[in-house]
């Protein structure tokens, strides 16, 4: 207990010191700055926290370097965007009953009711005190269980294991994620195929290039997720605001204001919503790939049945409000217990997370991760620590400041939004499109930045309007090298058995998990 | 093309077949012709010891292999038990519609990227061709105006198309609104941030 407690210790001083130990204040202002970003993202239509943090990270990297000390202020500006983004995408839905995302559809439903009857400003209160006690309480899930979970994979699994549980993962997010198990996962393995191209494990040349010199490195990562994830949903985006013309439904007028005091008997009500969303949200963000609308909607669906006036749903109630959005931001914090504790990420706003460790500093995620070495100090040499546990402690205190930041000024920022959920969508995402193809170009230094992220942003249109969904691609092509690293590893250290992956008894439940999960939901689709 | 796809899950849909007939005959293709002409390593490579190791053609054709197994899986179900319907607000397949978005919007991304890409060097080579300077574009990369003037042009016709053609009209907080994002990200990108370089400057 006492090892635990003193690299606790030491990843809360991380945060606010450099490597040569001076003061040093730039994590925190980053949080601050993120979660204030990250709520005017969220209440502006069009866009989103996993775009902002897409565009953001270039940015950051050139700002800050790729040194260790430049990983906390760009995680913490990229954990206040998250949370930001998750809050503010509360806005739109209840002042103007345009839901930015998916989940905040089901925040319209009693958000929207509330502002038309006057009470508004009550309705972002109650959206906003729910929003934060979900996600704290998704955090404290991911500070508990990512460490225990951890510790047991790093003890059970070797090699097959590892490869065996990403296969794992991948079925179940396409089983989940979607509406074809098997076309899922199907391109969930073409998402790991466009990976390999251009780097070789053994050096023997560039592979699968079809002779483009440009390719040899591979394609440009953050420049192929973008284009599937953003730009995409950009395509999609101008296609149904040109067919919609949405830029001619002009603001409706106010209504006249009424009660909108948050008392405490309000809190009270709220509060049961509130705790059952939150486990709700929370158990369905530690499963990768399923997200935050299906939270949002069995938030929503357990206040309605559980209540003894089920039918006031839909009018205009503080319950409704609270329960999808207690369940939607609980589902960000949990997401990371994947993240954290196998190096795998569940969502969108995960992937960006996984990037910007993978692009700065030395530490990597993983079950390695909350290895507890005892710490010593040793004469001549310096101090034996696990350096990636006291970053993973860092991570949390960035969390615990924006929950923080959240709680105190967050309500005051997003009441104060209102203004920019009037955006149109016509403006704002041909405007997106142009930063990002700028923010590409200048990354990768090259048109071929700006053609891989069309091409991605057309592959991510097709899969969309075909109705697969685009997670198992995303997370296929983030995990295909370390896929390949462990297959030919596990492979290696059998001594050549083609049937390693079958001789572990770990290994082969996951794979027949796996089986099981596609069949089970392919029958179910059918 | 147009017509509503089944809501049911009984009937094959074509989209459905296509999807598979096609990630079929691209996986074989990698197998036995993209991956023997574009992969230097082997299946297995023999190392200096003689020991046998997995070789860089490995893992991909282990993953083509697999797209094989898993389309021809999705091309039976298809057959024996239909499609499964598309989800709500979903059509599950490429309209004639959306085929005619895809076009126009390319065409207006193509133009905007055209001109972005040649406008700066196009006006030095007729500046040169009358003798108004002995430069290079490349000489000028880090020059204004020569340096912007492609980014802004290209990225303000390419962009404010898209909004005019999402529209239906010109509106001057549509134009208003680029010319502040052209500059912000010229003040991001070239003033703040070093070594970094706008659309077309690293070509040249």
């Amino acid at each position: 207990m006492e090892l635990v407690l003193e690299y606790v210790i030491r990843g809360i001083a991380d945060v606010f010191t450099t490597s040569s130990g001076a003061f040093d204040w730039m994590p925190l202002v980053m949080v601050v700055a993120g979660l204030f970003i990250g709520i005017i993202v969220g209440a502006t239509p069009g866009l989103n926290g996993p775009f902002a943090m897409a565009l953001s990270l270039p940015v950051l990297i050139w700002v800050f370097g790729v040194s260790d000390d430049a990983l906390l202020p760009i995680l913490g500006f990229l954990i206040g965007l998250m949370k930001g983004a998750t809050v503010g995408g509360a806005v739109p839905a209840i002042l103007f009953n345009t839901p930015g995302t998916p989940d905040a559809y089901l925040t319209t439903l009693d958000g929207h009711p509330m502002a038309a009857k006057g009470e508004g400003p009550k309705a972002l209160k109650v959206a906003h005190i729910s929003s934060v006690c979900g996600d704290t309480f998704s955090d404290m899930a991911l500070f508990l269980t990512a460490p225990v979970l951890a510790v047991l994979i790093e003890s059970v699994l070797d090699l097959p294991e590892k490869a065996a549980l990403i296969i794992l993962s991948l079925s179940f997010m396409a089983a989940v994620a979607g509406n074809s198990p098997i076309k899922g996962l199907t391109v969930g393995v073409l998402g790991m195929l466009l990976a390999l191209m251009g780097t070789t494990l053994s050096g023997n040349g560039p592979r699968m290039t079809f002779g483009i010199a440009e390719l040899g490195n591979g394609l440009p990562l953050s420049s192929a997720i973008l284009g599937v994830l953003i730009v995409g949903e950009v395509f999609l985006g101008i296609e149904e605001a040109a067919r919609e013309r949405l830029s001619k439904d002009g603001p409706k007028s106010a209504p006249a204001l009424g009660d909108n005091h948050f008392r405490w008997a309000d809190f009270k009500r709220i509060f049961p919503n509130i705790l059952s969303s939150s486990v709700i949200g929370t158990a369905i963000g530690a499963l990768p790939g399923i997200g935050t609308t299906l939270a949002a909607t069995l938030g929503y669906d357990f206040a309605k049945r559980t209540s003894k006036t089920p039918e006031k749903f839909g009018t205009g109630i503080p319950e409704g409000v609270a329960a999808t959005e207690a369940a939607n931001s609980s589902v960000s914090g949990a997401n990371l217990i994947p993240v954290m504790s196998l190096g795998i990420p569940g969502n969108f706003a995960a992937v960006f997370i996984i990037l910007a460790v993978e692009s700065v500093g030395d530490f990597t995620l993983g079950p390695h991760v909350f290895r507890f070495t005892e710490i010593k100090e040793i004469e001549g040499y310096g101090t034996i620590i696990n350096k990636d546990l006291v970053v993973a402690f860092a991570m949390f205190t960035l969390m615990v400041i924006a929950n923080v930041c959240n709680w105190t000024l967050g309500g005051v920022v997003m009441r104060s939004l209102g203004v920019l959920a009037r955006v149109p969508k016509s403006i704002m995402l041909p405007v997106v499109l142009l930063i990002t193809l700028t923010a590409v170009y200048a990354q990768d230094g090259g048109f071929i930045a700006i053609w891989v992220v069309m091409i991605f942003g057309l592959i991510g249109y097709t899969l969309r309007r075909l109705d697969i969904s685009i997670l198992p691609f995303v997370i296929g092509f983030l995990l295909s090298p370390r896929l390949e690293e462990l297959v030919r590893g596990g492979y290696s250290a059998s001594g050549g058995d083609p049937l390693f992956l079958l001789k572990s008894p770990i290994a082969l439940a996951f794979l027949v998990a796996s089986v099981l999960i596609v069949y089970f939901a392919t029958r179910k689709a059918s | 093309m147009d017509a509503k796809r089944p809501t049911t899950a009984k009937a094959p849909d074509p989209w459905d077949i296509g999807f598979g007939v096609i990630v079929l005959a691209v996986s074989l293709l990698a197998i036995f012709v993209w991956f023997p002409a574009d992969i230097k390593g082997g299946f297995f490579n023999t190392t200096p010891f003689g020991k046998i190791e997995p070789g860089d053609a490995f893992f991909p054709v282990l993953l083509a292999a697999a797209l094989a197994v898993l389309s021809a899986i999705q091309l039976t179900i298809s057959f024996i038990k239909g499609s499964p319907a598309p989800s709500a607000g979903s059509e599950g397949r490429l309209t004639r519609s959306n085929f005619r978005f895809l076009f126009i919007f390319f065409s207006i991304c193509m133009a905007g990227l055209g001109i972005m890409f040649v406008l700066g060097p196009g006006i030095v080579w007729l500046m040169r061709e009358l003798g108004l300077t002995d430069a290079t574009y490349r000489h000028l990369t880090d020059t204004a105006p020569y340096k912007y003037i492609g980014y802004v042009v290209g990225g303000f016709l390419m962009t404010v198309t898209l909004i005019t053609w999402t529209e239906g009209r010109v509106r001057p907080a549509g134009i208003v609104a680029v010319l502040s994002v052209l500059v912000v990200a010229i003040v991001v990108f070239d003033v703040l941030l070093t070594n970094v370089l706008l659309p077309p400057n690293a070509e040249f």
